[in-house]
Formats: C-alpha cells, structure tokens, sequence
C-alpha cells in the first residue's frame, strides 16, 4: 500500500491493522525486552492476550522514568548491531534516556515526516528552514531528513542570532518556515524591527510545532505574514516531530495510526476514556524495531477524535495539548521539570539540596526561564567573585544540559518561602514580582 | 480479501499456530517467511480448510470460512498449491489438471478448454506432456503441473506452499517468474516460500512467523532491509543475537 494510501483506511481495515501490529509488537516485546517480560509476568498478561486491539488495555505502562531507569540499553529488542543511531536525551533523573533506531527505523521516520510535509503542500521546489532551540535538536534532525526525503532545499537549524536567521530567510528566499509558535513570534517581531518590507519574504507557509498552537498566535501569522500555518505534534521518545499533524481543514491533528496506536487515560485512576474526553496522551509504537514502547505516558492533555475527517483521511485527531499531567514546563519545545533543575543545582553546588522556584517570563514574546536559587550560609562563603562564577558555571551547565538558557538568580530563602510552603514550584514572572 | 484474527491450531496437544492475525489485500502477494516448523503450511492448512483442529477467525470476502469443508472453500475460491505437489502420478498430466476443475460444477468443456489453454501459455511443456503420467515429468514440470491444478479451480486467492523446494536454480527463476505474471494478471497470491530473499523480491508485503508467532509485518522491501531477518534466512549466528 502507498505511504500515503494508508491514512485513508476503513475502520474495519484499522481494526485488522491495529490487532496484527499491536499482536507482533507484543510478540517482539515480550520475547526481546527483559523489562516488559518482567511487567507483563507480574500482572499475569501473555502475548496471548491481545486478541483485539481493544486488549491494549490490559498492558502495563512506560514512563519516562522507565526508560531512565533501563539506560542505557534495556528497552533495546535488537542487539546493539542492528542499532544504527543512538539519541540520548535528558530525563530529570540520574540517567538519561537512550533511544535506538535500526537501519529500518530511521526510514520509516524519514518516510513519515516526508509525508507530514507533504500533507502540509511542501514540495520539492519548496526551501525549507529550520529554526529550533538547541534543546529541540532531535526534532531538527528529523525535520531535516524528511524534507530531504522530499526533495526539498533544506536549511538545517544553526545556532545563529535570530537576525543572522531572517537574513539567511531573506537571501535564500526561504518559502517554508519550521519553527515553534514563541520563536516564530520573536522572529516576526525582530523582522518588524529590521524595517524590511514584507516584499523582501518570500514566505508562503509556517509549520509549527513544540508548543501548542494557539487561535490568536495562528492569526497573527496568517495576517501579518500573509501566510498558510500547519500545527505538528511529535513526541522525542516515539515516532518524532510528525506523530500528529494538521490537514488543511486544521480541525485537529492527524494521528500517524500506521506507526503508533493513542489513547487518553484519566491520569489519576489511569482509567481509559472515550472519543471527546479529556485526558492523558498515550502511545503504543507498533513499526518501532529497536526501542518499541507500550503505552508511553506523555504526560500531554488532550482528546481524541475518531470521526473521519472532511479531508477523508480516517486517521483519528487530537486535540491541541491543553496543558500537562504531570509538573513539567515546555519551553519552546524544551521540557524543564522541577526534578531537571534540581539535579542540575546538586551538580553545579557538588551534591547540595539548594531551595529554588523556576520563574517563566516573557521578553519579545520569546519565554525566558529564571530560576532564583535560595542561597544560604552553608554555600555561600562570603566571596562574591565565587559566587558569580558558580552563577556564570550553573548557567552554562543548565545550556549545556538542557539545551536552553536560564537565569540564575541567588536570593535569599524567605523570597521564595511563600512560594515554596503553598508548592507552587513553576511561577509565572509577573506574580514572582508581586509576590503572591 | 483474506483476513485472519486470532488464529490457533495445534495437531494433538502440540500448538502449531498461537494468536496470529494477517491479511491479505485484493491484488496482492503476500509472503509468510519462518524457519522449518514455524508453522507456515499449517497457516495455509488452516485456511484452506486441512486442519482440524482451529480457533479464531479466518474471513474470506466478508464471509466466514472457518469450518468448512475444504471442496467448499475451492468453491469460494480459494485453491491450495501444497508443498511437495501431491499430484496424483499413475494419471496423466490431463488429469491431474482436470481434477483441479473437480469443485466447479456448473462450467462447461468450452470454459475449460479456453482455461488450460491459458494455463498452457504459462507453461508451454505442460501441453507437450499432456498424455504423460505426472509421475514420469522432473520436478520443475511436476511443480508447474501442481500450480497449473490448482489454477484450474478458478481461483481469485492462490495458496502457494514451497513452489521453489527442490528445484534447480533455472526452474525456480522460471517458477518465481510465474508468481509475478499470475498476479500481475490479477492474482491474489499467498506464498509461503523458502527462499525468503526471492519471496521478498517479489511480495508485496510478508509476515514473519517464528515458533507459531507473528513477530513482524509489513513491506517486503522493507523486511528484505531488515537485520535481523537477513541474519535469520542466511541462517548465521541468528539465535545467540536475538534471542537473548
């Protein structure tokens, strides 16, 4: 069946799909993955128990304390020699998280993200750029291979300025832009300040992902740019920057059903929920060879729609993620929890348990992290010079570490204290300011 | 066209085939590849109603065929080409191909005549051994009688068991050749074969069974890629680095 064939399947068809995918992946899982034979035997559950794809149900979790937890290569169900290319990516626990692909998954991955962008029109005429954060540099790589796979002209990300970004979108005529909805903010901003004509882009469509997509941002776009937008949901852990994206209809983003099945839990009672209901994304990869996942907690909130689309594709929608299950931030497309900034604090400090909140702010639409940190006596020895070096080395390592730039700031305990004692951890800058 | 869901067999107390589920599309070639004992024939036994012993549900056009008897599974039209010919060697090769057409009771000789006519064009030495026993032609020719048989029942899905074993290397390119020509014709083929490289260059899509179970589907070009299953069919250190 032709790649593209496939997102217009009957129910019935994806039911026979679903039950063979997901049946073999179990198979493979089980035999392969000591970690989920381990699961699967606690709770009593074979491979003979999937007899329908209604059965995902009864398989156990991954977390991506999971994966932590088996770093470097427990999750892998291929030895190490079919393992072409290893990502890591940093978890907030002790070990990061390691992801495998084989010869075969980085096909298919460049396969489904040539047909993300050419849902989107992308051609191969089309020249392409790609501007992310370091932190999203997994999804950049993948993006670039898609639209190679396509044909297009490619501008990989560079860490450049933003000004040294508009100019090269400029001088090469760049027609799709890549990039998350804060950054393509700041770069719309930024152009407005250079005071080139709007003539001088060539700009006909912006695909954006990372962050949720909001109505207002998506109209700004469209009006002062004058161009076409695509909203695209992906997941590092699965299937990468086109696991959802939108049609032109833009009423919800297509899930990629021929690689991964979704559901939505209550992230409470992990009770799961119907079409509409709002709750906690879950995926199962079902083409993954080296690093397959059984429902993958993304700690995403959104809805499923299973209705067919009036684009007649028959793949099943999500929602826009409206918010997270679980306690951590994305930032341009960066996740930052608590746990990160807390490790990344113990190392830079030599193992101590500084007190600190993460304070989110915005400069130029762009969403600046700062993160006050309660210094107190047992740290502090009195020298200044020492103290603005362990700030310049925590901020460098928090770059370095997560792929994003963050303030630190040293204050004094009882300025965060009333944060602290009522567990609001994240806080947003205008509320730091006054307190409450 | 074909699909199957859940399907078990076992001959005895010994389970053959646990849990699979496959399909196959209208048009299409599908190859099911496994070692020796995977339980390949007993997925095409199953289907073609051979196996006794069976749970799931196999689907063919929409309409059930679980149970029943296998004449009336010909008659729906599904023909089984099995592994090792069965041909029936004191007859003639005329014979054994109008046994082939045994299931179809309302056709006439004209329709027939036209049909092995067609089957002659395929293979040209079948005509000219028509008065021969089947016993007395090579392997190639039995292998070409067989799928000539099981071509006679009209079939719209063909069950293909080890067209290749036992053939020399020319034979086998002519037998391959036959599979592709059959469905670009409009065949549905389902091939369960050996030689999985050669299988795999001409599938559309394949399976792959091992110890009963299907553990990987999709594309043959690009199974044929696969690592693993190169390792597997080349037969090379495949247990002590997969199955760990």
């Amino acid at each position: 069946m032709e790649l593209d064939r496939v997102e217009y399947l009957s129910t019935e068809a994806w039911n026979q799909w679903h039950t063979e995918l997901l049946q073999s992946t179990v198979n493979r899982a089980y035999n392969r993955v000591p970690f989920y034979r381990k699961r699967l035997d606690e709770i009593g559950v074979g491979p003979d128990d999937i007899g329908s794809v209604e059965d995902i149900k009864k398989l156990p979790f991954t977390s991506r304390e999971d994966m932590a937890e088996n770093y470097p290569y427990g999750l892998f169900s291929v030895p190490l020699r079919d393992i072409v290319r290893i990502n890591t990516l940093r978890s907030g626990q002790a070990n990061p998280i390691a992801l495998g692909y084989t010869k075969q998954d980085l096909k298919r991955r460049r396969e489904l993200t040539g047909r993300f962008f050419r849902s989107a029109g992308v051609n191969q005429d089309d020249i392409v750029q790609i501007c992310l954060d370091p932190g999203m540099s997994l999804h950049g790589q993948d993006l670039k291979e898609g639209a190679e796979f396509l044909g297009a002209l490619v501008i990989p990300p560079d860490p450049v300025s933003v000004l040294s970004r508009i100019r090269v979108m400029v001088d090469f005529k760049t027609t799709v832009l890549v990039t998350t909805p804060s950054y393509g903010l700041y770069m719309l901003e930024t152009f407005k300040e250079t005071n080139m004509p709007l003539a001088s882009l060539n700009l006909r469509l912006m695909i954006l992902l990372g962050e949720t997509l909001t109505d207002e941002t998506r109209a700004i776009f469209e009006r002062e740019l004058d161009v076409k937008t695509r909203a695209a949901y992906g997941l590092f852990e699965a299937s990468g920057p086109a696991m959802a994206y939108e049609c032109k209809n833009k009423k919800g983003l297509h899930i990629a059903l021929d690689h991964v099945i979704a559901e939505i839990i209550n992230p409470e009672t992990l009770e799961v929920l119907g079409p509409g209901q709002e709750g906690e994304l879950v995926i199962t990869t079902v083409t993954v060879r080296a690093n397959p996942l059984l429902r993958f907690r993304t700690g995403d909130i959104t809805s499923l729609h299973k209705k067919t689309c009036s684009c007649g594709r028959t793949t099943w929608r999500m929602s826009p993620v409206s918010r997270r299950s679980d306690n951590i931030v994305t930032v341009r497309g960066v996740k930052i929890s608590p746990d990160h900034v807390r490790n990344i604090i113990r190392q830079s400090t030599g193992g101590k348990n500084l007190s600190f909140i993460i304070v989110l702010g915005k400069w130029k639409h762009l969403t600046q992290v700062e993160i006050p940190v309660a210094i107190d006596d047992s740290f502090f020895s009195g020298s200044l010079p020492k103290l603005h070096n362990w700030i310049r080395e925590t901020e460098d390592l928090f770059l370095e570490s997560l792929g994003l730039r963050c303030r630190i700031k040293p204050v004094e305990l009882r300025s965060i204290k009333g944060f602290l004692e009522s567990g609001q951890v994240i806080v947003d800058r205008d509320r730091f300011l006054s307190g409450v | 066209m074909l699909h199957i869901k859940n399907l078990n067999a076992s001959y005895g107390p010994i389970q053959v085939l646990k849990n699979c589920s496959l399909h196959v599309d209208e048009g299409e070639i599908v190859s099911i590849i496994g070692a020796n004992g995977a339980g390949k024939t007993t997925l095409l036994l199953s289907v073609s109603g051979l196996m006794g012993s069976l749970s799931g549900e196999i689907t063919f056009c929409g309409k059930s065929i679980k149970g029943l008897s296998p004449d009336k599974i010909v008659s729906l039209g599904i023909a089984h080409c099995p592994e090792g010919r069965q041909l029936f060697s004191p007859l003639s090769v005329y014979e054994n191909l109008m046994l082939g057409a045994y299931a179809r009771k309302k056709v006439d000789q004209k329709t027939l005549d036209q049909e092995l006519e067609q089957i002659f064009e395929l293979f040209p030495r079948l005509k000219e051994r028509l008065d021969q026993t089947a016993g007395t032609l090579s392997g190639g020719e039995q292998q070409m009688l067989a799928i000539g048989r099981a071509l006679m029942a009209s079939p719209r899905l063909l069950l293909l068991d080890e067209p290749s074993l036992g053939l020399a290397p020319r034979l086998v390119e002519t037998i391959i050749k036959t599979i592709v020509d059959l469905n670009s014709k409009g065949m549905t083929i389902l091939l369960v074969e050996q030689n999985a490289r050669k299988a795999l260059e001409i599938s559309h899509r394949a399976y792959i069974l091992e110890t009963g179970r299907i553990i990987l589907q999709g594309k043959a070009s690009d199974l044929a890629e696969d690592s693993e299953i190169k390792r597997a069919y080349l037969g090379k250190d495949y247990k002590d680095l997969s199955e760990r």
